[in-house]
């Protein structure tokens, strides 16, 4: 396979809510870029301006009024059924805002889902909890459940089982959202370690500019389109965040 | 402000409401109806030969009673589980503890009444169309019958309001003391299945120990008389409780721990879900269990009773009506009848003390009478003249039903020489019908006219097929009639209790699909989850129900000439409409958990 073939290409996306006939509300209008393998990218943007959405189609989860989205060449778009589930559950990992842990399996099983799912063994999935475990820093909670959790343990819990399966892509909505400065720190370092370290390549959305500043190429986004680009390159990351702040200042008027 | 919330309570819940509101209509409804007919005394009296009859309508309405309550406090239940988090936010915004109580007491009341005053009108309904089956197969005249049956009315408003009453209060006072953050939580906290070996071993031992006793005082009911009916309903609903409680969460702990069983695609979640609600689940195992087994015993019993209604009738005679020089009227009558199998008309002779019968005759159509100090299932037996004796001595009132109009008088056989020299020559015409019941109305008209043609056969005539058919009738139609109702009631809680259980879990569930399907289950692996679960709630009661059944006909040796026979009809029957339920179920529930629409809630 080549190498330098992207993770992400995504083409002219639009995307209209509301049925024919019903009130259209349209929240992306062509969106295009690309993510590279091992690239962290972060998407910010004003609230409503299309985020969510982008990241439902990404992520199969909703359908694209037009345009394509390709992950490691395959059109996403076009997958149904079984074959989607699959996609689903093989080469994308997603952690959401409210962490979306089963309430009712313990850490090590929620983990292990999405393994169990493709039939794995029962050995091999044990040695890959074991594994992302080792490297998210959760071994210690494995057996308790997500309320006998603190938030960032809970969205460890959510990135292991993301990750476990060894997606193309990590995506993230606002995963830091619910959590305090301290868990929202660790676990960002949780991420660029993953990425840096794993190559994980990582697609994340948030509107908050210390998170962003742990990507690599920043795209902001205004009323469902991509309005300007920041990439990371040498800076520091003390400066880098003061870039997003001061875009954010000029991109919101 | 707070009416507003409570009202909104309402209209997010319509569905659970819905089916919390139908499931005590039909309760309410099915308590009318019963009481319509059981406490409507003259009716029973006048219509059914039987003076028992009151009695065992009674003993059923007491049944009913109790299965009621306890259908009444799991319905509580469900109304409190599904109003406990929103009360608790309410209190969350400040309101006051007492308000809070004042309101569920008043909305506890009020789908009470609401419900059984809706129930008494489709009881009314109910009990017209119930009655008007019910007088056909007494064949009973309608005198005294009423749909709109006061005491009826009172008895179910007050039986009913007593209960809501009690649950209100129940309800207030358990939503009061509970602390806030349990109702807030209670569904998100787990349920670690932590068993010790010691109360494993206890439960099941006192479980089996309280259902060998159940099983005991049902099959010796003839000891225990009345006793044994509360003595085995307590100890076996405790027993299938404790025997839940310990086989169903070992079992359970026993699948997972199996891991290589576990690992694989949901069986873990599917587990997790059960043991998730565990308490939950085995005691609405309990009540299922016990709901399947008073319902298909009682379908069961009813049916055995329809079936020995004819044998029961037959022990004494084979013939199911037999005719002596009928008039014209009595004549048009004899050939009305249906579905006739065999018809034979012989001559009678007779003098002062004697009548006689063609030895030629009997010979070529040997009369049939039944050994009736056999009992049930008594052989019936050929006589001709070479048996003839021997058998009106053995069985001297087998014979009267051949003689019409000459009873009194020593019936003989003579040779055709001999019987052509008599005189008094009269008909008498043997009659089998396919269908006795059928031909019910046309036999009685039969058996009537000819008491009035023959004013000796007055007294004597209660030897005719028809005078057995009349008293096993009456009994043991009103004891079928109320099996099948029973049955039908309990089956119909049985349904929507587990409609309750189901629905309560519903909204919970749907979010925890929604994640499945997000993180990549397929939608066939998460509906083979739910038929995996819910037919682990379905089948589990299912089978102790019918081992409760198969002890408790136990309970009817004395009642029914063989309460084993026929076990496949009511059995399949009843195993076919739960598996259609249980379908029902699945499918409602794949539809309101599984969703199209995965980005809506992302
Ligand atoms: N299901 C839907 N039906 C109709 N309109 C929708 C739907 N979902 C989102 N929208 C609209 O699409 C636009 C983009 O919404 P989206 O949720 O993607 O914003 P967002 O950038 O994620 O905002 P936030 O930062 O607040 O999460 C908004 O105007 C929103 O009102
Ligand atoms: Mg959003």
């Amino acid at each position: 396979m080549d190498k330098r073939q992207p993770i992400v290409t995504v083409e002219n996306v639009t995307k209209t809510y509301g049925k024919r006939g019903e009130k259209q509300t349209p929240a992306l209008k062509g969106v295009s870029f690309q993510v590279e393998p091992g690239e962290f990218v972060g998407i910010m943007g004003a609230s409503g301006s299309g985020k969510t959405t982008l990241l439902n189609i990404l992520s199969t989860l909703d359908t694209p009024t037009s345009g394509s989205v390709r992950i490691k060449g395959d059109d996403v778009t076009k997958l149904k059924g079984n074959a989607l589930s699959d996609f689903r559950a093989k080469r994308i990992g997603f952690i959401f805002q409210d962490f979306n842990l089963l309430e009712n399996l313990t850490g090590r099983e929620n983990i292990a889902l999405p393994l169990a799912l493709q039939n794995v063994s029962a050995k091999k999935q044990a040695e890959a909890v074991d594994k992302i475990a080792r490297t998210l820093g959760i071994e210690a909670v494995l057996d308790h459940y997500p309320t006998e959790l603190s938030g960032g343990q809970k969205q460890r819990v959510a990135a292991a089982r993301a990750l476990v399966q060894q997606p193309d892509i990590l995506f993230g909505d606002e995963p830091t959202g619910a959590l305090d400065s301290t868990a929202a720190r660790e676990l960002l370092n949780t991420m660029d370690q993953l990425n840096h370290d794993e190559g994980v390549s990582i697609l994340l959305v948030t509107h908050d500019p210390f998170s962003a500043s742990y990507a690599s190429r920043i795209l902001f986004i205004k009323d469902g389109q991509i309005g300007s680009e920041l990439k990371h390159g040498d800076k520091s990351q003390e400066a880098f965040y003061q870039e997003i702040l001061e875009t954010l200042g000029t991109f919101q008027k | 402000m707070l009416r507003k919330l409570a009202l909104g309570g309402l209209k997010n819940r319509f569905r659970d409401y819905a089916v919390l509101f139908s499931g005590l209509v039909i309760a309410s409804a099915v308590f009318y109806m019963f009481m319509a007919l059981a406490t409507n005394t003259s009716f029973l009296t006048k219509n059914s030969p039987v003076a028992f009859t009151p009695f065992i309508f009674g003993f059923g309405a007491v049944l009913l009673a109790i299965i009621t309550l306890v259908y009444i406090v799991y319905a509580n239940s469900f109304l409190l589980s599904m109003r406990q988090r929103d009360y608790a936010m309410f209190m969350m915004l400040g309101a006051k503890g007492r308000k809070i109580g004042q309101l569920i007491f008043l909305e506890t009341v009020t789908i009470g009444i609401l419900a059984t005053i809706g129930g008494i009108v489709i009881g009314m309904v109910g009990t017209k169309f119930v009655g008007q089956w019910l007088i056909h197969t007494l064949h009973a005249p309608a005198t005294g019958f009423t749909a709109i049956w006061l005491p009826a009315i009172l008895w179910t408003l007050g039986f009913f309001i007593v209960l809501f009453v009690f649950s209100a209060i129940y309800n207030a006072s358990k939503l009061l003391k509970t602390p806030m953050m349990a109702l807030l939580h209670q569904t998100q906290t787990p349920n670690r299945i932590k068993q010790r070996k010691v109360s494993f071993a206890i439960q099941i031992i006192l479980g089996l120990v309280l259902l060998v006793v159940g099983y005991y005082s049902m099959a010796n009911i003839a000891v225990f008389q009345l006793l044994a009916i509360p003595l085995a309903l307590v100890t076996i609903v405790a027993g299938t409780y404790f025997l839940f409680n310990s086989v169903f969460v070992a079992l359970i702990s026993l699948m997972k721990r199996n891991k290589a069983f576990a690992a694989k695609q949901l069986h873990t979640f599917t587990l997790s879900q059960l043991s998730f609600r565990i308490r939950d689940y085995t005691r609405i195992l309990s009540v299922v269990s016990i709901l399947f087994a008073l319902a298909l015993g009682a379908i069961t019993v009813g049916l055995g009773f329809t079936h020995d209604i004819p044998a029961l009738a037959n022990q004494a005679t084979v013939y199911d009506v037999t005719v002596t020089s009928p008039n014209a009227a009595t004549q048009a009558e004899v050939n009305k009848l249906q579905g006739v199998t065999a018809k034979q008309q012989y001559t009678l002779k007779s003098d002062a003390n004697t009548v006689y019968v063609n030895q030629a005759a009997i010979d070529a159509h040997p009369l049939e009478i039944k050994a009736n100090d056999k009992g049930l299932n008594a052989p019936s037996i050929k006589v001709t003249s070479h048996n003839f004796n021997k058998m009106i001595k053995r069985y001297p009132t087998a014979f009267g039903v051949f003689i019409g109009n000459n009873r009194g008088k020593q019936m003989k056989v003579a040779d055709p020489a001999t019987f052509a020299k008599l005189g008094h020559t009269e008909t008498l015409t043997t009659i089998k019908v396919r269908d006795f019941n059928q031909n019910y109305d046309t036999i009685q008209k039969i058996v009537t006219m000819q008491q009035h043609q023959y004013p000796r056969l007055g007294q004597t005539n209660s030897d005719q097929k028809f005078a057995f058919y009349a008293v096993v009738n009456g009994m043991y139609s009103g004891l079928a009639f109320m099996g099948f109702f029973l049955g039908l009631a309990f089956l119909a809680m049985l349904a929507s209790t587990l409609m309750f259980k189901i629905l309560s879990g519903a909204n919970d569930d749907q979010s925890r699909y929604l994640m499945l399907q997000k993180i990549g289950a397929r939608p066939q692996t998460l509906r083979r989850s739910i038929r995996q679960e819910i037919g682990a709630l379905f089948l589990l009661p299912g089978v102790v129900g019918i081992v409760h059944v198969l002890f408790g006909l136990q309970m009817f040796k004395a009642l029914l000439s063989q309460p084993y026979a026929n076990l496949l009809v009511p059995f399949g029957l009843f195993i076919i409409l739960y598996g259609l339920y249980y379908l029902a179920t699945v499918w409602i529930y794949q539809s309101i958990v599984i969703n199209k629409d995965l980005a809506a809630k992302a």
